[in-house]
């Protein structure tokens, strides 16, 4: 007992001992606050593009464009507040909430969010606006043709000009007739921020659907109200927690059951790949001989488990920290879907069941890794045999994704009964609560298979770490024939 | 007194290949044993067998009183023949390891590991990572990982191959004091003078099989006594003389012609005198005359077939 300790114990500090792994360790954790941050971000960061329309129709459609663009962003405002307020408040007051605001604007829309969402109102800021639009130059507006006010506006779009208010311009649309339609020749400098091209696209098909629906003797009034029709849906669940409607936490423990059996994968994964490195690296040098003549395969071997899954305790540790903080930072912002969050993983028992698949998981994959590591000494040789196992590790992968939308589809189920696959595939489907015989079934296939393969991978520990052979899947049966 | 170590009638097979045939010997304790051979002999598999990393494919083994190695491990020092250690490891953390997995609290290991260090000179490296040190005070830490527990029984496979003549001498002396203190070693090796310094004893092997077992007098017996003589004498005349079985003969490079180095064997009764006295009653040019005594490397010639 106390070699295996002492062989788990420098397992532990080999790793944790060393920078890179508290950095790899953190990489995750980092990736996944730029990730949430970065989108938002980068909406705030872009620079405002200012756009002129310079209206050539000589039938006033310039103003009807610009107007089509302020109520495209109102649109855009109003359909943000109510996703914000949607968990809070509910579906009828979101949807109410969208429809004040595309009528009275952002800020009475504000004002509302406060009252009925007073939490998520909290995090909840305008969208900036991503075009502005300013007056023509006078010498482009002055033009009489098309080619005048191309010819005119070269200069500015350049940034050899500025505007009169000293503002840089960045694009200008002439509007024209074609057909007795409204079309735009577009200008602008950059080719790659199409940002200020698709408003006044959509601005334009605003007003062209406006005109065609007019044509055809739709009053003005009836257009209007053509694009506010919200259908009044209301989704329910005999699974809802409520017992009524469908709510963010009806969906919640899918995506936690899906996010936990990825987490699963590639923990299991990385550790098992550790486990094998270092495995690898004592055969390659000979410290592995001289272990097995101080310990027994089996000390060696649950050492290293150990050790490593020690090293995967603590980065499982670090990122439940982190992540708790992230949630405690967002408490104030979201304390309902935070709270949630808490009840999904306690309240259900996931956190149990996600705990029984860590360790069922990791025991087969890592006395598989280790085993295969004994009989390599060099990346190489370990990728021969590894890359038909990784190969067939990326079908729960795959499966994973279909079981956060259809838990019961037959393949997730069958394949879940795989007890390689079982670690990361039942994670995802517990949470819609599967038959007990198929928890209870697979566990036990899945633990079976664990000890199977601790029996396995140790006669293949062994024999491999003596073993000199060159390496291929029959010398490996062949060596285990031998052990056996 | 029961021997330290006692084979009998192991036999190692992979497969169709027989690595070891019927090798039986003892070892008494408190002894150095020489375990001599050519490459591929079988040395390394025997070891692996007395340490119980393999079983035997048929005989007997019994280690420090026990049927199996890893019942005593413990007991034994292992040195394996090709080495190295964690790359990122200190010596002195790697010692503590080591005699830890023996059983040796880590404090005590620590202490014995610097004492160790500085009684052979790497104080200065005690806490460097061993990839910093060169490969002779790589393999001084190594052996010392060995032995730091104090083991009863010490085995090293090839444990003089990659050093440099200081550090061979460094590690005889190591030796010896392993057996002054009354520990068993037993190490495998292809370099004939370590084995004629240290051992009281050698078993050697050839194919597998064992070709001899006992003190080194007793082999160099086993090859033939040689004399040589120089002169300008013909090589037949040479094997004309008393007990000279076969003659090889050289010239002599820069030296006036005619003049050669004769190197005659001795049939196993001859006596050398009787040879010097009849090359001179011959009046043969006998400029010089000298018996030589046969080497350990003699008679692993010998032994192992290498002579033919």
């Amino acid at each position: 007992m106390n070699r295996l300790i002492l062989i788990a114990r420098r397992e532990y500090f080999a790793y944790a001992r060393t920078i890179g792994f508290w950095l790899s360790m953190l990489v995750l954790p980092a990736f996944v606050v730029l990730g949430g941050m970065l989108p938002g971000y980068m909406k705030n960061a872009s620079p405002v593009r200012t756009v002129a329309v310079v209206d050539m129709t000589g039938q006033g459609k310039g103003p009807q464009v610009v107007e089509a663009m302020d109520r495209l962003y109102l649109r855009d405002q109003a359909s943000s507040l109510r996703r914000a307020a949607l968990d809070e408040a509910g579906r009828g007051k979101a949807d109410a909430l969208r429809d004040l605001t595309e009528a009275s604007g952002v800020e009475a829309g504000q004002a509302r969010l406060k009252e009925i969402a007073p939490n998520a109102a909290r995090g909840w800021t305008p969208g900036k606006r991503s075009v502005v639009v300013a007056p023509p130059p006078p010498d482009v507006a002055a033009s009489t043709t098309v080619a005048q006010a191309e010819a005119a506006l070269k200069p500015y779009v350049n940034g050899d000009r500025k505007l009169a208010d000293g503002r840089a311009l960045d694009a200008v649309a002439i509007l024209t007739l074609e057909q007795g339609e409204v079309a735009a020749r577009f200008w602008s400098k950059g080719v790659t921020d199409t940002r200020a091209e698709d408003a006044v696209d959509d601005a334009l098909e605003e007003v062209l659907r406006a005109d065609r629906l007019a044509a055809a003797g739709v009053r003005p009034e009836a257009v209007g109200a053509l694009a506010t029709i919200r259908p009044k849906l209301e989704v329910f669940s005999t699974r809802s927690t409520t017992g009524e409607a469908v709510t963010m936490r009806d969906r919640l423990p899918g995506l936690v059951g899906f996010a936990f059996g990825m987490l699963l994968w590639s923990t299991i994964i990385t550790g098992a790949s550790i486990l094998m490195n270092s495995v690898m690296e004592e055969k390659s040098n000979r410290v592995l001989e001289v272990l097995l003549s101080s310990a027994s395969t089996t000390e060696i071997l649950a050492g290293k488990v150990l050790g490593v899954a020690g090293i995967t305790a603590t980065v499982l540790g670090v990122w439940a920290a982190l992540g708790a903080l992230i949630l405690s930072s967002f408490a104030a912002a979201a304390p309902g879907l935070v709270q949630d969050f808490v009840d999904v993983l306690t309240g259900e028992g996931l956190i149990i069941y996600l705990l029984i698949y860590l360790v069922g998981g990791y025991l087969m994959y890592a006395v598989l890794f280790a085993a295969i590591g004994a009989f390599c000494e060099t990346p190489r040789e370990a990728q021969t045999l590894l890359g038909p196992i990784m190969i067939l590790l990326s079908a729960p992968i795959i499966v994973m994704q279909l079981a956060i939308r259809t838990p019961d589809m037959a393949v997730v189920k069958v394949l879940s009964w795989v007890p390689l696959f079982t670690p990361f595939l039942m994670p995802a489907r517990v949470p819609a609560d599967p038959p007990m015989i198929e928890v209870v079934g697979t566990m036990l296939g899945m633990f079976v298979t664990a000890a199977l393969m601790v029996w396995i991978g140790g006669k293949a520990f062994r024999a491999g770490a003596l073993s000199t052979a060159k390496l291929d899947w029959k010398g490996v049966v062949g060596l285990l024939k031998r052990e056996g | 007194m029961d021997p330290a170590l006692k084979l009998e009638g192991v036999a190692k097979r992979y497969g169709r290949f027989e690595a070891v045939r019927d090798l039986s010997f003892e070892v008494e304790p408190g002894t150095i044993c020489g375990f001599l051979g050519p490459n591929g002999a079988g040395k390394t598999s025997t070891l692996r067998m007395i340490l119980g990393l393999t079983d035997p494919s048929a005989g007997r083994i019994t280690v420090l009183g026990a049927d199996d190695g890893r019942k005593v491990r413990d007991r034994i020092g292992f040195l394996p023949e090709e080495r190295g250690l964690y790359r990122k490891i200190t010596p002195i953390d790697a010692i503590a390891f080591f005699a830890g997995l023996k059983g040796v609290p880590l404090g005590e290991g620590r202490k014995r590991a610097r004492r160790m260090l500085e009684e052979q000179g790497l104080e200065a490296s005690m806490k460097k990572p061993m990839k910093a040190l060169s490969k002779g005070m790589a393999q001084k830490v190594q052996l010392m990982a060995a032995i730091a527990h104090e083991p009863e029984l010490v085995i090293l496979d090839e444990p003089f191959s990659g050093l440099d003549p200081v550090n061979q001498q460094g590690l005889e002396k190591v030796i010896h004091d392993l057996a002054a203190r009354g520990a068993t070693v037993l190490f495998s090796t292809h370099v004939m003078q370590h084995a004629e310094r240290l051992c009281k004893k050698v078993v050697l092997l050839a194919n597998g099989r064992k070709v001899f077992e006992g003190s080194i007098d007793q082999a160099r017996n086993t090859a033939p006594r040689h004399v040589e003589l120089e002169g300008r004498i013909a090589p037949d005349q040479v094997s004309g003389l008393p007990g000279v079985a076969a003659v090889e003969s050289t010239a002599v490079p820069g030296v006036e012609d005619g003049v050669q180095i004769h190197r005659a064997s001795l049939a196993a009764s001859a006596d050398p005198q009787e040879a010097l006295k009849a090359a001179f009653a011959r009046g043969l040019d006998v400029r010089r005359f000298e018996m030589r005594q046969p080497t350990l490397h003699d008679a692993f010639i010998v032994l192992t077939g290498g002579d033919r």
